[in-house]
């Protein structure tokens, strides 16, 4: 039987005051009151920002400003700690409404590594797909990219305008260990009356079909819940991510230890614009 | 002299003969009422709606209740059934200048079309803009443009980026933009670090740190550029979006229209405002403050006012008129008549839109007649004006009255006037016409016919006629019982009573409609079914006993001899005068005693009631007269040597009016000459110098009055009343007079001359003067000339002694 697991007790979630993590943080708190879990705010003072501040030769560039400025270090310090009390203020204001054990940290230092070690302690790393990089790109920032490949999973990639009690779940299976526990991973974040879609990977369409079967054999839904299951044979990593878009769903779940590569995941992370449970 | 015979019974009372009627009852009657003896008023209509030119408007004068309106209404619902209905007009928001909305003409009926057209318009946008700006394609279309700018700025600080890194340099996001920091390993280097590195290598990235900054600098300048070219292309989508969903529904509603120029460019910049303001059809819900609950109708209109701009404000729809309207404005307020801009509190604040203008009658009448009381219309402030500018400008500008006088200060509008096409009809008395014929020099200028109703109709049998119809057209309005001839034959005869003419019939049909309905009510408490004569009657005698009160009083006062009327005996320079008391459209006639006394003088008459100041000027001009009477008949031979002081006895209030002064003229020539005045006499008529005895008014009331003393203190046959012979046509006395004089109990004399009159009065002729110049010794004359020698004689006497002493 699949069914719920609830192994997730404490959430960790980085909050730099970006759109992406403002979301993070709401994610992050629904998720957490569904599962009854903690939840800890991490704000890390980037240490490149205040070693550049210290340099001479180093000025800030402003869009709206023609001469770039010298940076001020107490200036910048101050303007951190101002950062890192309206992140503060964020959680305590979310976790209050949806009535969370809370707890915020601050540390400072390299911002992928730092939120890692912070989060070392977490069942659950809640992160924004995209922070305050310098480059506005369409991928993963630096610090998913950093969470995805060297921390600890399951990790949750949010970007803006998501929700998880409204949006719908799709989960990769494809028969492995990983994928099953992605499955019971979803189901934990499934609340009553979701839809859950399932898309199906296997070698051949036989073999989806015995899976669905299978599946939808030994699955326990959460109430009222609809389960969908999509087939795909699993060609490339093109056709998957036209899969994912034309399903359109909310959160995709997947594992990193699938019948795909663990690259080859964490590409098709950085090419989809959804959010994503990494387990 | 002969002295004049006593009126007959017949010359006292013209009867209606009802047989003179071919119908039984007024049911008979069915034809339309035809009033006859307005010709002159009815030329003047009939010229005054067919003229064309500016400023034949029409004032309608005659006295209140002779149904001028009526008539008018009667004549104009002839002409107008043939006439062109005229245009619809609303108002519209004028998307250039919101302040001034825009009129559209329209033809008739079409006004509506266009409001329902556009709020089923506004309707279906609520659903299609939605649709459309949700679709998949708009959607794409959209996310690729931002994603373009996107990838656009991305890549070009990606570049930046690579290039810094190739370089050991990392590019950083700071709290407000961006710096470039060398780096190694993904940190950047502390200062200890690089101010350990070498001097060549630190100069290097020194200078890389410049370049890429100035790199950086010329990105950030392009931004805004990127994020305008953006902005562009997403509102050129939108554009074209919402250009694709309104077109095809602003084509089926122009095609509705497609003949009418003005309503077609109206809807082009409707369709231009639809697509530039599309995003107002996207917001999900207004803002509930914004809502003004009451105010507007319409399914639309609970969006908020924000859709209001796109509405039709229908001012005139004559969808449903036949030819020419004809509205008659029965509160001529300013707003009433040219219109109003209507505000409303919305937040505190007076707000107003094209949607609060509101119309008045003279949108309503445009086209055709427009009737107002002209009373009214001076008591209203400012309408009189805003109708003459109106007038004179041929078109209706809607002025906010708070605006203009500064009485509120908030935004009004200013809109488009509409062309004026209308025939104003104005009713009033006559003094209005002539006070603003002489005081308002525009007047005349707008004003320039003039319809003037006669206040009597002819008492042919085509005037009885009339009233027989008038009778039974007021009966089926009002459901009332209808009228046997004789009822109808009392009723006319009653019309000769109040037109004051026995040949004559008032045009007060005011009056005949009260009596009518008077009548009708004692005939259904008698449970008749047809109104009869004596139920007509008994309404004439109901109405006097309720109005009886003071004649009542007065006459039991002179009963009692507080107020001293004498009917019986004879006395010297003393007589009975006959006054007419007038109080809220009542009058009643009362005999009031004037007397003369004689003594040495210069040939004066002094009047009392002059001295005093309570003679008007018509009395006391009446009394000089009779200075000039006596100083031609008696002061030829010799100079009058008397002065004579005459005085309305018990008179505690203003006398006007010269009907007495035959019957002060009386008491003088009794008192010059000694002859007593049968005091059972009661005497009315002015005088002229020459003696002869002139009309006055109120005769019958006047005989009516001496009638009822005299028949409480009882009639003896002596008694009887002496009037001017010109007044004998309009004699319609009550029954019991009439009754009285049949009888013999009660005379009236027609008197053309003083002479005759004196000799009624004291039984003695006047006497005329004889070969020699001379007045016979036992005449009136003879006896006066006689007397005022002896007073010439007696002051000639005392002016010698005075002037030895």
């Amino acid at each position: 039987m699949i069914t719920k697991s609830n192994i997730i007790r404490h959430i960790a979630v980085a909050l730099d005051c970006s759109p992406h993590s403002m979301a993070s943080l709401t994610a992050a708190a629904e998720i957490a009151r569904l599962m009854h879990a903690d939840l800890t705010g991490i704000f890390v003072e980037d240490i490149n920002l205040l070693r550049m501040a210290e340099l001479p030769f180093c000025h800030e560039i402003r869009m709206y400003t023609t001469e770039p400025e010298k940076i001020d270090s107490s200036q910048l310090e101050r303007s951190l700690k101002l950062q890192a009390r309206a992140a503060h203020e964020a959680l305590q204001r979310i976790a209050e409404k949806f009535m969370l054990k809370h707890s915020f940290r601050i540390c400072r230092g390299m911002v992928p590594a730092e939120v890692i070690l912070a989060a070392v302690d977490a069942d659950l790393l809640v992160l924004g797909r995209s922070g305050r990089s310098p480059t506005c790109r369409k991928g993963l920032g630096s610090t998913a990219k950093k969470a995805l490949t060297e921390g600890k999973k399951p990790v949750l990639l949010i970007r803006p305008g998501f929700s998880v009690k409204k949006w719908p779940l799709l989960v990769l299976y494809d028969g492995s260990d990983g994928s099953k526990k992605a499955l019971t991973i979803a189901l934990d974040l499934a609340h009553p009356g979701i839809t859950l879609n399932v898309l199906i990977l296997g070698e051949t369409h036989e073999e989806g079909m015995m899976m669905e079967l299978k599946l939808s054999e030994t699955i326990i839904p959460p109430l009222h819940s609809i389960i969908f299951y999509h087939q795909l044979p699993l060609n490339n990593l093109k056709t998957l991510s036209r899969a994912i878009r034309l399903v359109d769903s909310g959160l995709l779940v997947l594992s990193e230890n699938m019948n795909i590569s663990r690259e080859a995941v964490h590409k098709l992370i950085d090419e989809i614009d959804y959010p994503v449970l990494l387990v | 002299m002969a002295i004049p015979s006593k009126l007959t019974p017949e010359e006292l009372y013209r009867i209606c003969n009802p047989l003179e009627f071919s119908f039984n009852t007024t049911a008979e009657l069915d034809g339309p009422v035809k009033t006859t003896g307005q010709e002159r008023a009815f030329e003047a209509i009939t010229f005054s709606m067919g003229i064309k030119q500016n400023g034949f408007n029409l004032f309608a004068l005659g006295p209140n209740g002779t149904g001028k309106q009526s008539a008018i209404m009667h004549f104009l619902s002839d002409i107008t059934p043939g006439a062109p209905v005229p245009s619809d007009w609303c108002y519209v928001n004028n998307f250039d200048k919101p302040r001034h909305p825009k009129a559209l003409r329209l033809p008739a009926g079409k006004a509506c079309s266009l409001s329902s057209n556009m709020e089923h318009l506004l309707e279906v946008l609520f659903t299609v803009i939605p649709a459309a700006f949700s679709s998949d394609e708009y959607q794409a279309q959209e996310k690729d443009i931002r994603e373009k700018f996107q990838e656009q700025q991305a890549e070009a600080i990606g570049e930046l980026e690579k290039n810094a890194t190739e370089h050991h340099v990392a590019l950083i996001r700071t709290p407000a933009g961006f710096a470039f920091a060398p780096e190694k390993d993904g940190e950047v280097l502390k200062p200890e670090e690089f101010m350990m590195l070498k001097k060549e290598e630190r100069e290097s990235i020194e200078e890389k740190i410049v370049e890429l900054k100035t790199a950086m600098q010329s990105i950030m300048a392009q931004i805004p550029k990127w994020q305008r070219e953006t902005q562009e292309k997403i509102k050129d989508l939108n554009r074209n979006i919402a250009s694709f969903a309104v077109k095809p529904l602003m084509a089926e509603v122009r095609k509705n229209f497609e003949t009418l120029e003005e309503v077609v460019l109206y809807l082009e910049t409707v369709e231009t405002d639809l697509i530039e303001n599309f995003a107002q059809f996207l917001e999900k819900e207004s803002d509930p403050r914004e809502l003004i609950p009451g105010i507007f109708s319409g399914k639309f209109l609970q969006k908020g006012p924000a859709f209001n701009r796109y509405r039709v404000n229908v001012i005139v729809d004559n969808s449903n008129t036949k030819g020419a309207p004809i509205v008659y404005e029965d509160k001529p307020a300013c707003h009433n008549l040219v219109g109003d801009i209507e505000h409303i509190a919305q937040m505190g604040t007076l707000v107003t839109d094209f949607t609060l203008i509101k119309h008045g009658a003279l949108h309503r009448a445009n086209g055709g007649y427009l009737l107002i009381d002209a009373r009214r219309l001076l008591a209203e402030p400012f309408a009189y004006e805003a109708l003459k500018k109106a007038l004179r400008t041929r078109q209706i500008r809607i002025e906010s009255l708070a605006q203009l006088y500064s009485l509120v200060s908030t935004v009004s509008l200013e809109p488009e006037a509409i062309p004026l096409d209308v025939k104003v009809i104005l009713l009033g008395e006559r003094h209005l016409y002539y006070l603003l014929s002489v005081y308002d020099p525009d007047f005349t200028e707008l004003f320039k016919v003039a319809a003037d109703f006669e206040d009597e109709l002819s008492g042919d049998f085509d005037g009885k006629l009339t009233y027989a119809r008038i009778i039974s057209s007021i009966v089926e309005k009002d459901n009332l019982h209808h009228f046997d001839r004789s009822a109808v034959a009392r009723v006319v005869e009653q019309g000769s009573r109040l037109a004051g003419d026995a040949t004559k019939l008032t045009a007060h049909i005011q009056s005949i409609c009260d009596l009518v309905h008077e009548s009708d009510y004692y005939a259904t408490a008698a449970s008749r079914e047809i109104v009869l004569a004596d139920d007509v009657q008994h309404a004439i005698d109901a109405k006097i006993f309720r109005s009886s009160r003071i004649s009542e009083k007065i006459r039991e006062a002179t009963l009692r001899n507080s107020i001293l009327i004498d009917t019986e005996s004879e006395t010297i320079g003393q007589i009975n005068g006959l006054a007419i008391y007038s109080l809220a459209g009542q009058s009643f006639g009362h005999p009031a005693r004037i007397t003369a006394r004689v003594r040495l003088g210069k040939g004066d008459v002094i009047d009392i009631e002059r001295e005093v100041e309570l003679g008007g000027p018509i009395h006391s001009k009446g009394v000089m007269i009779l200075s000039g009477y006596l100083g031609a008949r008696f002061g030829i031979q010799q100079p009058l040597s008397l002065s004579a002081s005459l005085v309305f006895e018990q008179s505690y209030s203003g006398v006007e009016g010269d009907s007495a002064s035959s019957a002060e003229l009386y008491a003088l020539l009794s008192a010059i000459s000694g002859a007593p005045i049968r005091q059972w006499f009661a005497v009315t008529g002015s005088v002229n110098q020459n003696g002869e005895v002139q009309a006055i008014g109120g005769v019958n009331e006047k005989i009516e009055g001496y009638f009822d003393l005299c028949k409480a203190r009882g009639l003896t046959g002596k008694q009887g009343v002496l009037i001017p012979i010109s007044n004998t046509v309009n004699l319609m006395l009550r029954n019991d007079v009439v009754a009285a004089v049949r009888q013999g109990l009660f005379s009236i004399f027609p008197v053309s001359v003083v002479d005759e009159g004196i000799e009624i009065l004291t039984g003695i002729p006047a006497g005329e003067l004889d070969k020699t110049g001379k007045y016979p010794p036992n005449t009136i004359n003879g006896m006066a000339v006689a007397r005022l020698t002896e007073m010439a004689e007696k002051l000639k006497i005392f002016n010698a002694s005075s002037d030895d002493n």
